[in-house]
């Protein structure tokens, strides 16, 4: 038993991987059929009013994805993130990990790539789902884009997962590891809404999918690909140093 | 010296957890750190495993090989008791073999429940648990807080047999509110009170050294006129009937009792059944040092 066999069984037994690939896989399948169907739906809830809605296009089933999965996805991940990163969470299964391994950072190390595996593939595979499914019902999408789209998604999840570490490195409870690390993700978008600081920002890499489906620039992202990568990096620094730091 | 630590301080805000302790733990020897609660026993074992941080003093321990127990382990729930002790395994010392999981899960007393998820464990089975765990990598130094605070009379006799065991295999350092178990499986004692080594030595030096001599007494009635006599003279502290036909005498000094209670008894005209020297406990010792 190794503690990357341990995060690998962490994330089986405890069922965490149904709740990472059940909702982005989910919302992957139903977001296309919302989209397509929006017309429809709105229709049967709107008591005999007539709603006009553009002609929906596939572009449009990879855009219902991403905002579900920007949102409850997010909130999973997160949610999954913090429970196998704030392993001080009980102070007493801190000593029995910190009192056998030479540096935090091997506990660290497996719990971050781990879970940032585990939520990369369900997002992964819920853009497959969207993009098979938009596909079949509203015609065909550009595969460079989706995939250099589904990867920039991936970056960001793997940031987020990133900052999850370093909140946990932090403070010791799970729930408040799990809140501070959504307020910080949330409060971006909100700091991007500033001209030009958005384009800079991971946030910005959450719609990429979109905008590259419909024909967008790939150059548009390559500044917040590069924040993002170094953001990472420093949130994995700042959660070590802080676990480090953390008496017991 | 496997530990040694000189003016050792800790504060936590404005309190002081740890004031000034220079502790000398001898390689080989199993040392009983015993105090009130509060006195900073749990801080002093996190400060000397690298849990916590030192506020001054230093330390020097001759070892990095360190299994260290809290006074209540916990695991993750979904693991089997045999996958925990095979990951302490691993991380703490590669080169034992994976047979010593089940030989400490079975020395532990937990060897039929090795396949069962720790979740449903009691919180005596998890301090077995933790101590196979703390033990499977065989560590230099051990550090248990507590280790048999929430065991049944049978489990505390296994676990200190174990701990008892390890003397000269390895350096064990053992915190408890248990006296008798102290007494039991330590050589060495110190005693913490309110942040500050008040004692530290043998544990026959302490008993015979501190402890106030009392003598138990085995008397014909009437006990009244021998107690009235008894406590008129000075060497005597106190007297007290321990029941109808005995009485305990507590003397100044040992030297004292010895010298004058045979002859004192024998003026007073008690018929004297039997006189002996009460061996002072542990309890007896603490409850007088910390008083």
């Amino acid at each position: 038993m190794s503690l990357w066999k341990l995060e690998w069984i962490r994330l089986f037994r405890t069922k965490r991987w149904i709740a990472l690939l059940g909702v982005y896989v989910f919302f992957g399948l139903v977001g296309p059929l919302t989209a397509r169907y929006i017309s429809e739906i709105l229709e049967s809830f709107g008591g005999g009013v007539q709603v006009v809605v553009p002609e929906p296009v596939a572009a449009d089933g990879i855009a219902s994805y991403v905002s579900n999965a920007a949102q409850i996805g997010l909130l999973v991940s997160v949610g999954v993130a913090a429970a196998a990163l704030a392993f001080d969470a009980k102070p007493q299964m801190g000593v029995f990990l910190r009192t056998r391994v030479a540096r935090t950072s091997d506990i660290i190390a497996p719990r971050y790539l781990v879970v940032t595996a585990a939520v990369v593939a369900a997002f992964t595979l819920g853009s497959v789902a969207a993009l098979y499914e938009s596909t079949v019902l509203m015609g065909s999408l550009p595969f460079g884009g989706w995939l250099l789209g589904t990867l920039l998604g991936c970056l960001y999840l793997a940031f987020a997962v990133a900052v999850v570490a370093a909140v946990a490195g932090k403070t010791q409870s799970v729930l408040i590891a799990a809140t501070v690390s959504i307020g910080v993700l949330l409060l971006l978008p909100i700091v991007g809404i500033a001209p030009l600081v958005g384009e800079w920002l991971p946030s910005h890499l959450v719609g990429a999918i979109d905008s590259l489906v419909r024909g967008g620039p790939a150059s548009d992202y390559l500044r917040a690909s590069l924040v993002t990568m170094a953001l990472t990096l420093g949130s994995l620094a700042l959660a070590v140093r802080w676990a480090e730091q953390r008496e017991l | 010296m496997m530990i040694r630590t000189t003016g050792l301080t800790k504060l936590y805000g404005t309190t002081t957890a740890l004031d000034g302790v220079d502790l000398n733990v001898a390689p080989g020897s199993v040392y009983g750190l015993v105090g009130p609660n509060g006195a900073g026993k749990t801080t002093l074992l996190g400060v000397l495993s690298g849990l916590r941080s030192a506020g001054g003093g230093s330390i020097k321990v001759a070892t990095e090989d360190i299994g260290v127990l809290p006074d209540t382990p916990h695991f993750d729930a979904w693991l089997t008791a045999r996958e925990v002790v095979d990951l302490a395994r691993v991380l703490g010392n590669h080169s034992s073999d994976v047979s010593r999981v089940d030989e400490l899960l079975e020395l532990s007393g937990i060897g039929e429940a090795a396949d069962r998820s720790v979740g449903g464990f009691s919180r005596g089975m998890l301090q077995r648990l933790g101590l196979a765990a703390t033990l499977v990598g065989d560590p230099d130094l051990v550090l248990l807080d507590e280790p048999c605070s929430a065991l049944d009379p049978l489990g505390r006799r296994e676990v200190l047999d174990l701990i008892a065991r390890l003397r000269g295999e390895a350096t064990v350092v053992f915190s408890s509110h248990i006296l008798a178990d102290v007494q039991e499986v330590c050589d060495t004692v110190g005693i913490l009170r309110q942040g500050r080594l008040i004692f530290e030595g043998p544990l026959q030096e302490l008993l015979v050294g501190t402890a106030v001599p009392h003598y138990a007494v085995r008397l014909r009635a009437p006990l009244d006129p021998v107690v009235r006599e008894l406590q008129r003279l000075d060497w005597v502290r106190e007297v007290t009937i321990l029941d109808p036909e005995q009485i305990r005498v507590t003397a100044n000094s040992l030297t004292e009792a010895e010298r004058h209670l045979v002859a004192a008894l024998a003026a007073t005209g008690a018929h004297v059944v039997s006189l002996a020297p009460e061996a002072p406990s542990l309890e007896d010792v603490f409850l007088e040092l910390v008083a």
